[in-house]
């Protein structure tokens, strides 16, 4: 592992002046579940530096704001998620998709902003190949082995997959991220803040958070009236690992009829990757046992599968079909 | 990689499967955003001049290039272009050992997988799947260059 400074600001305005005095060079460290091993693996873009948030008041906590909302700061544990009864009781999906994340010892270290801002998971890059979030030039998943960690629905450089599940489960309710910068707050949709492989900062990476940017919080809209929702997810495990494909599905009900959805698919592409395609079908739609196999017809009709990984759609389509089928019964 | 100011291209792999297949849907609009981002661009075959000529020709590419070459050496010559920063794409074996021989930097264009990484045990200097990847990695490798 290579030599690395910590820095243990009390303030988040003490860690972006941190962060901006060392440029690139430097990290926000957390749980430190895919930091500190990007660092054992050492990485070419691995930091020199790291701004340790844990000891910064006000990023560990979960609260029902004024509307009804939660408002999650981004330091929060999964497992305090995983245990959080206002969230079991207003986002009961958003739960269930946390309890899928990592195991229950990883869940005791991991943040929520770690979780939505964590570096893919592609064996290559891990394994140190000079790929291009490694220094290099070239994608070792397109050709070799992209059966498990590489997008099936094409790719801009990087071919690896967006491996969050936190983000994909936050877009059906519309959630917001809240950064702190420089210049001042700024705050973003799930969507915005990981729209897949971004050039910043002179790296590829699937956020938009700059070097000196620090996502604080994240923000729960009120849960609107007659929504379900249901996380599904694929994996080559079992007990613990990231997604083959997952579903985040929230349907807006009046009655049996669908006035408004939100699909998001996670684990098949570069970010959470939510199909509108899918939720303008459903949109007027009853819920029946016949909507599943209707809905997964319109579904993923840019698929761009690589060579190892066509499964993934197969998948991908096979949990919205159970995903709808789950919420009409 | 120091930051490109031209790209040479071999039409054939590169541009269309064969001389006589239709190019790929992607050629047009990613050679005028490359010509925007003011990178030149030449044509640097194994074909015949003429044969190579007639390609641009008949698939209205006239517009994007600015010569036409039958080789590496001949277009760094022509053209008066910095190897170290030139690109070739090419999707053989041969077109990476003459980049490198040139010292132009060999990109690999990854058509098939098997292949592919057959050909990438040739050193290329880089790899993309798809032309549409190419402003892309002429950003990133700018942007590089400037955050150091």
């Amino acid at each position: 592992m290579k030599n690395i400074s910590i820095y243990r600001p009390s303030t988040v305005d003490e860690a972006i002046q941190i962060l901006s005095q060392h440029g690139s060079s430097a990290s926000v460290y957390a749980g430190g579940t895919d930091l500190l091993i990007r660092l054992k693996n050492r990485l070419e873009q691995a930091p020199s530096y790291l701004v340790d948030i844990k000891k910064i008041d006000h990023l560990r906590y979960i609260k029902e704001d004024a509307q009804g909302g939660v408002e999650i700061g981004a330091a929060t544990k999964l497992a305090e998620l995983a245990d959080s009864r206002l969230l079991q009781e207003k986002y009961p999906m958003l739960v269930e998709a946390i309890l899928k994340i990592s195991s229950p010892e990883l869940r005791n270290a991991s943040t929520l902003g770690g979780d939505l801002l964590q570096e893919v998971w592609c064996q290559y890059l891990r394994g140190g190949y000079s790929c291009w979030r490694n220094g290099g030039y070239i994608c070792y998943g397109a050709i070799g082995d992209n059966s498990y960690y590489h997008s099936a629905m094409g790719g801009r450089l990087c071919y690896a997959v967006y491996p969050g599940d936190a983000a994909t489960a936050l877009i059906p309710f519309d959630a917001r991220a809240k950064l702190a910068t420089p210049e001042g707050v700024k705050e973003l949709s799930i969507e915005q803040l990981v729209p897949g492989d971004m050039l910043v900062d002179g790296r590829i990476q699937s956020h938009v958070v700059r070097f000196n940017e620090i996502l604080t919080s994240v923000i729960i809209p009120p849960p609107k009236p007659g929504v379900r929702a249901s996380f599904e997810k694929l994996r080559p495990r079992g007990v613990w690992d990231f997604a083959m494909a997952s579903l985040a599905i929230g349907l807006q009900l009046r009655g049996k009829t669908i006035d408004d959805s939100r699909v998001v698919f996670g684990g098949i592409a570069g970010r959470p990757l939510r199909e509108t395609a899918v939720e303008t079908f459903l949109k007027g739609k009853t819920l029946s046992a016949e909507l599943g196999e209707q809905a997964v017809s319109v579904a993923l009709a840019n698929a761009a599968p690589l060579k190892y990984n066509a499964t993934k759609i197969d998948m991908a389509k096979g949990l919205l079909a159970s995903g709808l089928a789950r919420l009409n019964a | 990689m120091q930051t490109i100011e031209a790209i040479l291209l071999e039409p054939v792999g590169c541009l269309a499967e064969s001389p006589s297949a239709p190019i790929y849907e992607d050629v047009v609009p990613v050679l005028a955003e490359l010509k925007t981002m003011g990178i030149r661009l030449y044509i640097a075959t194994s074909l015949s001049r003429a044969d190579a000529t007639s390609f641009v020709e008949r698939h209205s590419l006239g517009e994007f290039f600015s010569g036409i070459w039958d080789s590496i050496g001949a277009a760094l010559a022509g053209a008066s272009l910095p190897p170290e920063k030139t690109m070739f794409l090419t999707d053989t074996a041969e077109g990476i050992k003459a980049a490198r021989a040139a010292g132009v930097h060999p990109i690999l264009m990854m058509n098939d997988p098997d292949e592919a990484r057959r050909l990438a045990m040739h050193n290329p200097a880089g790899g993309i799947v798809s032309l549409h990847e190419m402003p892309d990695f002429i950003r990133l490798i700018a942007a590089r260059n400037k955050t150091g």
